[in-house]
């Protein structure tokens, strides 16, 4: 679908609700200008050119004032900093992501990643969303930090309490969201204390054995696992929503994955590339500064359209489809710049993983009759509520 | 075959595509690893490091 158009494109520059054709959508912000404000007053920039530069120039496009209300009990580091602090933070979390860390782990994410597959590989018929992609980052997640595999149910509640809470901040909603905030900042402090007295190889002892000036205080440590579990679950989850919302629809790429798995990496790449679960980033001007031929004030706020520069036929061969053409010009779903997705490898090693051992047992679905492939736009991350796939076994 | 550090943020990108050229430092880093010259059958694959650095961080001099 993604590769389609509709109709409805020309007649509504600003499609709201749900939304059937993301292409649609993301090319109607492009059409509208490279950079401009909107009837919110907000600055919207669209060309991955433009897009670039702003992620590469944080000294002018501020992280930390635009993401410094997020309803968040603790600092969200370092998300909510700019330089020179981010510097500080950054040095001791990138390694926590590096290529050395994962590959210690991959086996064991990978075996999980089979067990969930293997609960409905013989019933011909799974709904990816619920049945999988809910689950597994949250596996991940534990893993990582070395939590009970069994607490997932519970930590999913408080996420999903805290994100469905962080959407709509009125009335009862918020009292759910700070039950969630706090029920989950006391479950973390326990395990913190656990790995301070008997540390194991997990990212709280790795944190925890950061000492000298880049020693981390527990709010610290909280405001970073509490990042982590907001920016790398639901995201995950609706990536891989989108990946097999892709590939149950196009039987030729799905084909390519089974007749050689090497060309995985380049059809994930594509796939982030045409549907980034973050469509847009916020940033705040710092001052005036001169962006696509127009003039922003200082003190503006700005979205950085990183799905819409994701498509733009300046930057791409075939904008709206999956094309091993496109994978050198990269792509802004991880965005760039010093705040640039720390979470990227471990996202990618999931996908990948996930799609591997998928097609090893089901190599060949579809979509069924009662999916609904439409998203719901405005939202900081999109996804599929639900995919539901059918199989012969 | 070079790498700017004040550009790179730990993509890894370069050492994905150009192992033969590129190793991951502890941070997950680039590190070129032939920094004066690189044996010419690895042209492509250095271009192709280059080019997918979403910083633009690596540069080619011929």
């Amino acid at each position: 679908m993604t590769d389609e158009k509709t109709e409805t494109t020309e007649s509504c520059p600003h499609m709201e609700g749900r939304v059937p054709d993301r292409g649609a959508l993301w090319e109607s912000y492009r059409a509208a200008d490279d950079v401009y404000q909107d009837e919110n007053g907000v600055w919207q920039v669209t060309r991955k050119e433009t897009v670039r530069y702003a992620l590469q120039h944080p000294e002018v496009f501020s992280s930390a004032k635009a993401y410094n209300h997020i309803g968040c009990p603790v600092p969200m580091i370092p998300l909510n900093l700019d330089p020179p602090n981010h510097v500080r933070y950054r040095r001791v979390l990138d390694p926590m992501f590096a290529p050395k860390v994962l590959d210690p782990i991959e086996p064991e994410l990978r075996r999980q990643a089979g067990d969930l597959i293997d609960r409905f590989a013989g019933r011909g018929h799974a709904d990816i969303v619920k049945d999988f992609a809910e689950l597994y980052p949250t596996q991940v997640f534990l893993t990582m930090f070395g939590l009970p595999i069994e607490d997932r149910d519970q930590f999913l509640r408080w996420i999903n309490a805290i994100n469905g809470g962080a959407v709509h901040q009125t009335g009862s909603d918020l009292t759910e969201h700070d039950t969630a905030a706090t029920n989950l900042t006391e479950y973390l402090r326990g395990f913190i204390e656990i790995r301070r007295r008997s540390p194991g190889d997990d990212m709280f002892s790795r944190i925890l054995a950061v000492g000298g000036e880049d020693l981390w205080g527990e709010d610290e440590i909280l405001g970073f696992t509490f990042l982590f579990a907001l920016a790398g679950l639901d995201t995950v989850t609706g990536e891989l929503g989108f990946v097999f919302e892709y590939l149950a629809s196009h039987p030729e790429i799905r084909a390519e994955i089974t007749i050689n798995p090497g060309s995985i990496d380049a059809i994930v790449e594509e796939i982030l590339r045409l549907d980034p679960v973050t469509p847009r980033v916020s940033r705040m001007t710092s001052e005036e500064v001169e962006l696509g031929g127009k003039t922003i004030p200082a003190n503006s706020p700005v979205q950085l359209m990183l799905a819409a520069a994701n498509r733009d036929p300046r930057a791409y061969v075939t904008p709206d489809a999956v094309d091993v053409q496109n994978v050198d010009a990269g792509h802004l779903t991880f965005g760039g710049g010093i705040h640039r997705c720390i979470g990227a490898r471990l996202a990618r090693r999931e996908l990948r993983i996930v799609l591997e051992e998928f097609h090893k047992r089901i190599p060949d679905y579809k979509l069924a009759p009662e999916a609904d492939r439409s998203v719901v736009w405005p939202s900081s991350v999109l996804g599929l509520s639900s995919l539901p796939i059918t199989f012969p076994v | 075959m070079d790498i700017n550090d004040q550009r790179c943020t730990g993509h890894g990108r370069c050492y994905e595509v150009a192992p033969a050229l590129v190793e991951d430092d502890e941070r997950g880093y680039g590190i070129i690893l032939h920094p004066d010259a690189f044996p010419a059958e690895l042209e492509d694959e250095a271009r192709r490091a280059a080019r997918l650095c979403p910083e633009q961080a690596i540069t080619i001099r011929t």
